[in-house]
């Protein structure tokens, strides 16, 4: 898995590539980085999912911590360019009415500025 | 006579319902003026054989028999093409033109070795007449008016043998002896009388399965597709196929082969006592036959209906053939002795009249009709006259073997012989008869066909109800909410029950405007949502992932936030709301029993909502987690909840049992619930289960009474193993049966059905139930057989009465 980190309208977007799985542990971790950018005052987070070929439950609990994280600290972290199995995933487990998941970057970023 | 008097007559003799006084008075009569004339003919036949021939020769006239069963072979021809109608009056005016043949020839020749002809023709007259008037009875009145009126009929036959004897006994003494044959042609013209008056605007056939009478059978041969082919061996085949009739054609050929050596026994002792005293012989057997049947007679009016009502038939066909098997010995103890001999031959003549008959009519009641008369023709018509053939034989043996030849009178030593070989045949005889009984049992069971089963047990064995409501709640979910629908079809795969078919069914419609968003379950694409693409199970990857994630803290924290927010909101009855109530509850049954957020099912339990509720009982159902029993129980009060509930709470199974019969015992407090738990209890179905409900219904009446015996029956059908304890099953049973008012049909006794069904063979209580409550005329008459052959008599004495509220009498139902 790799994680390239860009900034657009000051909202941190972590472009994912790869997979996302417990057997593929790096040294530094989705939720390690999120951490990191909400310790340096960011607290609109994006995560991009356009090239991430699969995700198992560790991958999803990355997400979920992120998520936490920010929410905790009054940030806002949303998801854009799902799968479709992501998205049934968490339409099964109810977290599509948690997460803000959206289908293109753009409309996530607007989103964003309306909050 | 007009119908209404008659029927008040003869009600003082015979319990006859409205419509059937004429019918009943007409075939009394009918079998009167066919056996007066057989008595004169028979002490005449006896009397010239012995004084011609000597008893030694007896054996001769007894395999005589032989020729008689070809002859009668004939007339199973003749029955088989001609109209009941045809059939009967040609029998008459046939026998009526040789009996005045017989009496011309016996006038002009003194050949001795006529008398042996005419045996054989009194043989061919009395098989022939008597088999024509009882296939008549079965053809006209169904099983329950047969065992009504059969004694009845009986009586008629015995009197008119007791009316040609003593015409015989007095008459012998200042006439020609061959001229007593003009009597008897006088009574056969009487029975021809009768015959037209039965048939008299009724058409060819009498024999129709309605009322007695009431719809006459169209023109043409008797009744039944395929009758006009039925000669002699098919009718031979039919009894060998049937183990049935078979061993009611084992029984007749003993008791003809019995039959037989008694009649021999008893003729040689009467002769020889003739010899040391000379009378009058015909006028003898005159007397002798009528006081016979005269105690046949007493017997048949008085004990025979009542008899075989109160013991069955199983007493019925054993009570013969032990009184037979007592003499024997005797005689085959003292063969001299004249009150011996006239003791066995009138308790021959009068238990085969009486009693033996109307219990071998009985048995042909569970034979469907065509069979009926294949049997009665071979077994009745024939083998009852071969087996009196067969016994001739043997006996022509034993003299040959003991005499050495045929002297006049025969020798003690070989009359004790004989009695000694009967006696041995006897005890076969009444094992044959045991046997009997018990198929007799089977066969009316075979005729009673079962009407339906308990819907319960239809639902649970025929249809996978989770399924279906699992798929009717995820097609309503297609437009109410995504999450939901996701959530419905995850459950769907999980069950392996997304078929390719339910995936079609759950598809949108094309031009689907709702807010529906088709589900990747639904589509087949390259990921591997499904194992393949015909398989209906979720990939276990696919699976395993969901539930790692549902196990998340990070998940149960996430979620057990947002359903804080969901379920603390002010504003929960708000629609909105309750969508997002019911996908938690839903979501909640995918978790782990002891996962945080299972703790708020409580909440949902609770919830007024029961579309929230169902989806909130369902997941508890998957959780068992018994803390939400009670909650669960509560809901079963209320009508729109009951169903979740009770679906819920059966997943329990059996571990719930206590807290179950806890509620059923809150008689104060559980009201409204104590139903709906009796019922839960027999899903369960242990044997702790029915212990509960048993236990509560020893308790004494309650509201809750109807649901329990329901309970204790499902339980019953679902597994015949359980045992129930009798006595306190009767006991509610009595106070079932005692209690309550006028009964307007068998619907109005099914708690005492159920009850029976506790303690008896279910499948056969409910036979028998489901026929009374809709069987035809016929069927409703082998329940009652039925129920008489399986209750104990304390039992039917309760249950009978009550069934007498709606079936006229003597538990015969009445016709609809």
């Amino acid at each position: 898995m790799v994680i390239e980190k860009r900034e657009k309208d000051n909202v941190v977007i972590f472009d994912i590539d790869g997979e996302i799985r417990r057997s593929d542990i790096t040294d530094v971790t989705l939720h390690q980085l999120v951490k990191d950018e909400l310790e340096h005052g960011k607290k609109h987070i994006l995560l991009n999912f356009e090239r991430v070929d699969f995700i198992d439950s560790f991958g999803v609990g990355e997400i979920l911590a992120s998520y936490i994280s920010t929410n905790n600290l009054g940030g806002k972290l949303k998801l854009a360019r799902i799968s479709k199995k992501l998205f049934l995933i968490f339409q099964v487990t109810m977290l599509t009415k948690v997460l803000d998941i959206f289908d293109e970057e753009d409309l996530a970023l607007r989103s964003f500025l309306k909050d | 006579m007009a119908e209404g008097r008659l029927h008040r007559i003869l009600s003082a003799v015979v319990k006859i319902k409205p419509g059937e006084a004429r019918l009943t008075l007409l075939l009394f009569a009918y079998f009167f003026l066919i056996t007066a004339p057989f008595n004169i003919i028979k002490s005449l036949r006896d009397a010239s054989y012995l004084e011609d021939l000597g008893p030694n020769f007896l054996p001769y006239a007894y395999a005589s028999a032989l020729v008689v069963g070809l002859a009668v072979s004939l007339h199973a021809r003749l029955q088989a093409k001609l109209s009941r109608r045809a059939l009967l009056k040609s029998t008459l005016v046939f026998f009526v033109l040789l009996d005045l043949a017989f009496w011309g020839l016996f006038s002009v020749s003194e050949w001795r070795w006529w008398t042996l002809l005419y045996w054989m023709w009194a043989n061919v007259f009395v098989v022939v007449l008597t088999t024509q008037f009882w296939i008549l009875v079965n053809d006209i009145f169904n099983p329950r008016e047969a065992k009504r009126l059969i004694g009845f009929f009986g009586s008629g036959g015995i009197l008119g043998g007791v009316a040609g004897g003593v015409l015989t006994g007095f008459a012998a003494r200042g006439m020609n002896s061959h001229d007593l044959l003009l009597f008897s042609a006088v009574f056969l013209l009487g029975a021809l009388g009768v015959v037209t008056a039965l048939f008299a605007g009724r058409g060819p056939s009498l024999g129709a399965p309605g009322a007695p009478g009431a719809a006459p059978r169209p023109e043409g041969p008797p009744p039944s597709t395929g009758r006009s082919k039925v000669g002699f061996w098919d009718c031979a085949r039919s009894v060998r196929k049937s183990r049935y009739l078979t061993l009611i054609a084992a029984v007749v050929m003993v008791t003809g082969i019995v039959s037989t050596f008694i009649d021999w026994q008893s003729k040689s002792i009467i002769f020889a006592a003739n010899q040391n005293h000379p009378a009058n012989l015909t006028s003898f057997f005159g007397f002798f036959n009528s006081g016979l049947l005269a105690f046949a007679f007493l017997f048949q009016l008085v004990l025979t209906s009542r008899f075989i009502e109160r013991f069955g038939i199983r007493l019925g066909l054993m009570i013969y053939p032990a009184v037979l098997l007592a003499m024997s010995l005797g005689i085959a103890v003292r063969p001299e002795l004249l009150w011996l001999a006239i003791g066995i031959k009138g308790s021959d003549k009068a238990l085969s009249y009486s009693l033996n008959q109307s219990a071998r009519e009985l048995l042909y009641i569970p034979v469907v009709p065509e069979l009926k008369y294949r049997a009665k023709i071979f077994i009745d018509m024939f083998l009852n006259r071969f087996s009196k053939a067969i016994g001739g034989l043997v006996l022509i043996v034993l003299i040959l073997l003991t005499s050495g030849g045929f002297g006049t009178v025969a020798k003690p030593g070989v009359v004790a012989a004989a009695s000694a070989i009967s006696a041995g045949l006897i005890v076969a005889w009444m094992i044959l008869n045991t046997l009997l009984d018990r198929a007799y049992v089977r066969e009316v069971r075979l005729q009673l066909a079962k009407k339906w089963e308990r819907p319960d047990t239809l639902v649970s064995e025929r249809m996978d109800v989770d399924t279906a409501k699992l798929i009717v709640d995820a097609l309503e979910s297609r437009t109410q909410s995504p999450t939901l629908f996701a959530l419905h079809l995850y459950d769907l795969a999980r069950r392996r029950k997304l078929t390719p078919e339910i995936k079609s069914l759950l598809a949108p419609p094309p031009a689907d405007a709702s807010p529906f968003r088709s589900s990747p379950l639904l589509e087949s694409g390259e990921m591997p949502w499904m194992s393949d693409a015909d398989d209906p199970a979720l990939s276990a990857g696919m699976d395993a992932e969901i539930r790692e994630i549902l196990a998340l803290d990070s998940y149960q924290q996430l979620m057990g936030e947002y359903a804080g927010r969901l379920l603390d909101s002010p504003a929960r009855s708000a629609g909105a709301s309750e969508t997002a109530r019911m996908e938690l509850a839903k979501a909640i049954g995918l978790m782990d029993r002891g996962s945080p957020l299972a703790g708020r099912l409580g909440d949902l339990l609770d919830d007024p909502s029961p579309a929230v509720f169902q989806f909130a009982a369902e997941s508890a159902g998957r959780l068992r987690d018994r803390g939400f029993v009670a909650q669960l129980v509560r809901r079963l009060a209320e009508p729109l909840s009951r169903g979740d509930a009770r679906a819920a709470l059966e997943k329990y199974g059996e571990s719930i049992v206590g807290t179950l019969a806890d509620f059923l015992a809150d008689r104060e407090g559980g009201a409204g619930v104590r139903g709906p738990v009796a019922s839960l209890l027999a899903g369960i179905g242990t044997s702790e289960a029915a212990e509960a409900l048993l236990e509560e219904l020893a308790r004494g009446p309650s509201g809750a009474d109807e649901d329990i015996v329901d309970a204790l029956d499902r339980i019953r059908s679902r597994n015949p193993d359980v045992v129930f304890p009798a006595d306190a099953v009767r006991t509610r049973l009595a106070s079932v049966l005692a209690a309550g008012g006028r009964v307007s049909g068998a619907a109005d006794l099914l708690p005492a059905f159920r009850l029976l069904g506790l303690i008896y063979d279910h499948e056969d209580i409910f036979r028998a139930y489901q026929n009374l409550v809709k069987g035809t005329k016929d069927s409703i008459g082998y329940a009652i057989e039925l129920l008489d052959h399986t209750l104990d008599p304390e039992t039917k004495g309760r249950l009978f009465p009550r069934l007498d509220d709606f079936a006229g009498g003597g538990a015969a139902p009445a016709r609809a």
